[in-house]
Order: structure tokens, then sequence, then C-alpha cells
């Protein structure tokens, strides 16, 4: 296996090799991946698409050292995150990585700004100073100004994953994970999320990767994969929503 | 854990405490009345039943205090299912009758099985009384009328706080099963005006009228009921308006857990549901002030004594090993209301981690590692344990020295003003004990938080 693996290569920013995983027993026993072979290149915006149940959570699961995979070899940057301890892991979840759920990405306890704060805090730091002033533009671009000391229950579903992804910006990691950032806001909101992700990759040059279903969604991303059934099927540069949406719907009509 | 098995504990604990004291001081008449020299009096019996009375009420109200915060909290974590049916078609005041008769059916149940533990328990120590040659073979039959009182008192109170705590059911809106990603249940501390001023005006006079036993005790002893009024007045008062009072002191005793992300959010943690930490902390407190206030009574009235025994040896001879024996009876009846609120933490702590799965996952997902975690918990735990004990030991230390005060202030050649006298073995016993709760209570909640996978607590609604 690992003698037909190639070099990770630096423009990659995350790399899998013959990812399987697999869950319940042989009786029950699902595939969700089977065999994914992919790299996401550094300092793109890359969108993961697929019908239900085609493993796209999975996929990000394992690529986030969330999961662990059944087979195959995971990178991030050019370290092999496969054989991690559980401790290793969470220096690199905490450190490296970034995360946007679809829901409840904040601590309901802390305040926005205990919320954005909170990736130093774990490493038991404050930012430097340079970290700061990334972290008041971020605010900025919030435009959450005065609501910094407002806890998350304050804010609308919108403006609560506009902080999130700011949350996850915010220790500038190697790469965002966003599993259906936009999938519990109207089209209108949606649009404030997406356009601050693509902001994001465009201008700092962050690597993102966002599952999502939404074709207007894709239409951000520099480049689009499909999955289906737990197998890379496509993988086409930037393409206008409707496009992206005629190929779903030729996919669905295939399944 | 659910609400259940934690209810039922707590039914069980009050009715057999209540019984076994029942039991035990039965038997103790019955020898006392075949004593030729104690002779058939009456008072004996009374004033041991009033006693073992006092003690029972204080133990059912702090189980009926931690009956109305379980309930609360399972029906907390509950709010989305409860919402759902109140979507499809279900009334809010059904579903809380529902909860009410569960309570209703646990209160029977454990009231039962503690009748029955209750009595198996007074029979041993009177045994283990007979065997050491304490106290002659009673001739008591371990079954009386009055064995019902604790039995109904608890069945009645668990209902009754299933009913209280189940309130919150009619807050539930079947919106919320349509719900957003706010998972917080803001539960606002409601501005209930009668409530907090009958509070304040009862802690204020209590407190007043306390200070006025203390002045009268300069001259009489007498001055020791009007403080027992006082004193009275004063903790119902603090009880009261726990809610006022609690947060702020966990506030301050949050403050001492560090500054970390574990300590910081351990702290938010026990603030957030305010009610309800202080319904969690304010058993320990009666507990723990009520330990303390009868040991440094005690000590006090020893310290007084010890003086006296220069001057007249003969009068106070064999006094030190009685004062330890009621000292150490005391403690034990009155300890055993806070083992009842201390089964109430641990439970209270533990639904409430299970509750934040979700939140947890997310902690792990933004890079909390296991051992912080499991730290936030074990932090969470000290901060209620602690500062119950704290409030608890201030207010027994002053509550102790004012008796003390009011009873002997008059007494000849002991000065104006008797120095408190503390009771170091006590103190050290609460110490040891509330050390003892803060690691058990967190021991299982953190254990779960740990070896929570972060994809699996993700998924969970
Ligand atoms: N814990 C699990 N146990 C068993 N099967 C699982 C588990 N998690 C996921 N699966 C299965 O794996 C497959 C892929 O799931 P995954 O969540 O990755 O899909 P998805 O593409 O994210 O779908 P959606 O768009 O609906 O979110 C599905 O068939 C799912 O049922
Ligand atoms: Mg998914």
């Amino acid at each position: 296996m690992s003698d037909t693996a190639s070099p990770p290569s630096p423009a990659l920013v995350a790399r899998v090799e013959d990812l399987g995983k697999s869950y319940g027993t042989s009786s029950t026993r699902v595939d969700a991946l089977r065999g994914v072979t992919l790299g996401l290149r550094r300092g793109e915006f890359t969108a993961i698409m697929g019908p239900s149940g085609s493993g796209k959570s999975t996929l990000m699961h394992i690529m986030a050292g969330l999961d662990s995979p059944s087979s195959g070899r995971v990178w991030l940057a050019e370290q092999e995150i496969g054989g991690m301890t559980d401790a290793e892991l969470t220096l690199l979840r905490r450190r490296r990585i970034g995360f946007v759920f679809q829901s409840f990405n904040l601590v309901p306890t802390l305040d926005i700004e205990g919320n954005l704060l909170l990736p130093f805090e774990l490493d038991g730091r404050r930012p430097d100073p340079e970290e700061r002033a990334w972290i008041d533009r971020l605010e900025t671009l919030l435009g959450l100004g005065g609501r910094l000391r407002h806890r998350p229950h304050e804010l609308s579903g919108g403006q609560q994953q506009r902080v999130a992804i700011a949350r996850a910006l915010a220790t500038r990691p190697d790469l965002v994970f966003a599993d259906e950032p936009t999938g519990n806001l109207d089209s209108r909101t949606g649009r404030e999320v997406l356009e601050l992700l693509a902001s994001a990759s465009r201008e700092h040059g962050q690597s993102i990767a966002m599952v999502t279903h939404d074709p207007i969604a894709a239409g951000y991303a520099d480049r689009i994969l499909f999955l289906a059934d737990g197998v890379l099927v496509d993988d086409r540069p930037r393409l206008p929503a409707a496009e992206i949406s005629s190929i779903m719907l030729a996919m669905e009509a295939a399944a | 854990m659910t609400g259940r098995v934690p209810g039922l504990l707590v039914a069980a604990l009050g009715s057999a405490f209540g019984v076994a004291l029942l039991q035990i001081s039965g038997a103790l008449t019955a020898t006392a009345e075949a004593d030729p020299d104690v002779g058939a009096s009456a008072t004996v019996g009374t004033l041991l039943t009033a006693l073992a009375l006092v003690f029972m009420a204080i133990a059912v109200y702090v189980g009926a205090i931690v009956t109305v915060n379980t309930v609360a909290t399972v029906v907390a974590g509950r709010a989305r299912r409860i919402a759902l049916l109140r979507l499809l078609g279900s009334s809010a005041v059904a579903q809380r009758r529902a909860i009410a008769r569960e309570g209703l059916i646990t209160g029977a149940v454990g009231a039962l099985l503690g009748a029955v533990l209750g009595t198996l328990a007074a029979r041993g120590i009177v045994e283990v009384g007979v065997a050491l040659g304490w106290l002659p073979r009673p001739a008591y039959g371990w079954a009386s009328p009055a064995l019902a009182v604790p039995v109904v008192a608890v069945v009645l109170t668990t209902w009754l706080s299933s009913w209280l705590g189940s309130r919150r059911v009619l807050t539930v809106t079947p919106l919320q099963a349509l719900g957003s990603s706010e998972q917080l249940s803001a539960e606002e501390v409601r501005a209930r005006p009668v409530r907090n001023a009958t509070a304040v005006v009862l802690a204020v006079l209590g407190t007043a009228v306390l200070l006025l036993g203390v002045g009268v005790g300069l001259v009489s002893p007498l001055g020791v009921l009007i403080g027992v009024l006082g004193g009275i007045l004063s903790f119902s008062g603090l009880v009261m308006g726990a809610h006022l009072v609690m947060p702020p002191a966990l506030a301050l005793v949050g403050r001492l857990l560090g500054r970390g992300a574990a300590g910081r959010l351990a702290a938010a943690n026990a603030r957030r549901h305010p009610e309800r930490s202080s319904r969690t902390t304010i058993g320990l407190v009666i507990g723990v002030t009520l330990v303390t206030m009868f040991g440094v009574a005690i000590e006090s009235f020893r310290r007084m004594v010890e003086a006296a025994q220069a001057a007249q040896p003969d009068v106070y001879q064999g006094i030190g090993p009685m004062l330890d024996a009621t000292t150490a009876v005391f403690s034990v009846l009155v300890g055993f209301s806070a083992l009842i609120a201390g089964v109430g933490l641990v439970n209270s702590l533990s639904l409430s981690v299970l509750q934040r799965t979700r939140e947890l996952g997310l902690l792990r997902a933004v890079g909390f590692s296991r051992s912080q975690l499991s730290r936030m918990v074990l932090a969470e735990s000290a901060q209620l344990t602690i500062t119950g004990v704290l409030v608890g030991l201030l207010l027994g230390g002053f509550y102790g020295w004012c008796g003390a005060q009011a009873l002997l202030g008059s007494a000849p050649g002991v000065g104006t003003l008797i120095p408190p006298g503390i009771p170091w073995t006590v103190l050290a016993v609460v110490v040891v004990v509330a050390a003892v709760l803060t690691v058990v209570a967190a021991a299982a909640p953190a254990r779960r938080a740990a070896r929570l996978s972060p994809v699996a607590a993700l998924g969970v609604e």
C-alpha cells in the first residue's frame, strides 16, 4: 500500500487515498465510503456535493480527524493523520482545522467574543498582536460591532453562522471544513454566509472544504467534487449554479 | 441515569430516615418506661418523638427541594419532545399531570421501600445497643400508627414537588419542536416580587430578632428562645431567597477555579440555570449550616464549662464525653439531610452533563482535549460543593455563636462576649465529606464526557 502512495504535494492542503469507511457488523454493514481518492488544493474553496447518504459528512469527518477511516490513508498538509492519537488529533483540530456545522456551532455560555477566542484559550494563550489584528478585521467583517458581548441565543441564525465562520477563520487554520453551513438559513442570509466564506478564500487564501446540497452555494466554490454512493464520481472547476443543478439532477436520476 | 432512580432513592432515604428515627425513639421510650427510676413519665416519649419529627421534617424538606430540582432538570432536557407532543395536539396540563403521576408512584414505592429499610436499620441499631449492654432489650412491637407519618409525608411531598418541578412544561411551546439551533434554555429568573420581598423581610426581621435574643441573653438565658425564633425566621428567608443569594456566591467561587478555558466554562455552566444551581446547592447549605451550628454552639458551651470546671472540678465531672456524644448524635441526624442533598447534587450534575452531549461534541471538535473536558466537569462539581459548604459554614458559625451567646451570655463569670468555639473535628469531617462529594459527583459524568466521540455527540438531537 505505502509503496504505491505518491508523496504529498505541497500544493495540496489535504489528501485521502483509497479511503473506505463502513459502519455496523457484517449483517447490517453500510459502506459509507468505498475507495475515495482525492486532494484538496491549497487556497481553494472546494464544494463537495452529492445526494443524501452519499458519504459527504463521513468524508469530511474523517479528513478533519473527527472520525477514523476503516481503510485507506489521510493527510493534512504533509502530515499523515491516520495513526495519530486522540491527543494529537485534538491539537490538530485546535490549531490547524476550523469547523462550521449546520447548526449549534457556538458555546451558549460564552459571548461572541468568548466564542471567537475559544481556540486560543484552549491553548492557554492570548492572540499575539498580529492575530489580534486579524480577529479585529473578522469582527469588522461580521458587522456585529456593538454585539460582541451578546450571547449566541441573542443573535439570528445567520448571524450565528457568521460568528461560527469567523471563529473557524480566527486561528488561520490550514483548512476550514463546513458541513451544510447554510442548511438552516433562508436564501438571503445564506448568501451573506457564503460571501464571507468566499471572500476569506479569495482575499486571504484560506483553504475551505464545504459540503452542500445547494447548487447556488456550490456556485461560490472554485472547484466542485461530486460524490455518489461513497465514490467520487466527478470533479469540476467553477460552474454556474444552473449547470451544477443539472449535474445533480442527472446523478439523482441515475441512482 | 434518568430522573427516576434518584427520585426513588431520595424518597426511600427520606422515609427510611423518618421511620428509623421513630422506631428508635419508640424503642427508647419503651426502655425508659420499663426503668423504675425514670418511671412511666410521658415526657421522655413526647420529647423523643418531637425531636424525631423535627429532624424528619428537615430531611423531608431537603428531599422535596431535591425532587423539584430533578423534575425541573428532566423536563428541561425533554423540552423538545414535549414540544413535539404539543405540536401533535397534547395539552400542556395533560403532560404535566403525567409527570406528577410519575412522581406519585415514585414517592409511594420509595416511601414503602424506605419504611422497610428504616425499620430494619432501627432494629439493627437497637440490637447492637443491647449486645453492647447499653440498654436492656426493649418491650417494643416495632409497629405503631405514628410510622405512617413519614411514609405519608414522603409520598405527598414527592407528588407535590413533581408537580412544582414540572411547572416548566407550561412554558414549552409547540414551536420549540421546529426549533432552531439554539439549545440554551434561557431559564430566566422571572421577577417574583412577592416571593423576593417575603424572603428579604423574613431575613431582615429574623436577623433583628436573633440579635435581640443575643442582647436579652446578656441578662437571661431565656434570650435563646428569642434567638431560636429569629434563627428560624431568618434562615427561612434565606432558603426562600436562595435564587438571590446563591448565584453571586457561585460566581465568587467560580473565579477561584482558574482562568483556563475549562475553569471559565465550568463557572459559566454553574450559573447557566441560576434557579437550578440554587436549588442544587441550598440543600447542602441547609445540612452544613445545621451541622456547623450545633458544632459551634456545643464547642462554645464546652469552652465555658471548662473555664468553670477549673473553679469547681467535681460539679462538672463527666460532662466532656456527654458533650462529645451530643455533638456526634446531632451531626449524624442533621448530616442525613446533607446526604440527601448530596444525592441531589450528584444527580443534578449527571443530568446536566447528559443534556449537554451536543455541546461537549462541539467542544471536542474545536479542540478541547479529553482531560480538559473532565477537568471542566470536575470544576463544575467543585464549584457547587465548595459554594454550598462555604455558605453553610459561615451561616452555621454565625447561628451557632448567636445561640451560645444567647444561652450563656448571662452565666456568671463568663464576661459579656463569648468567643465562638471552633469545632475542629466537625469542620474536618465536613471538609472531607465535601471533597469526597465533589469527586463522586463528577466521576461518572466526567468519564462520560471524556469518552464521548465527537462525531457521535454532534449527531445527537
Ligand atoms: N453512525 C453511523 N452508523 C451507521 N451508518 C451510518 C452512520 N453514519 C452514517 N451512516 C451511513 O453512512 C452513509 C453516509 O452518511 P453521511 O452522513 O456521510 O451522508 P451525507 O452524504 O452527509 O448525507 P446528507 O446529505 O443527508 O447529510 C449513509 O448511508 C448513512 O446512513
Ligand atoms: Mg451530511
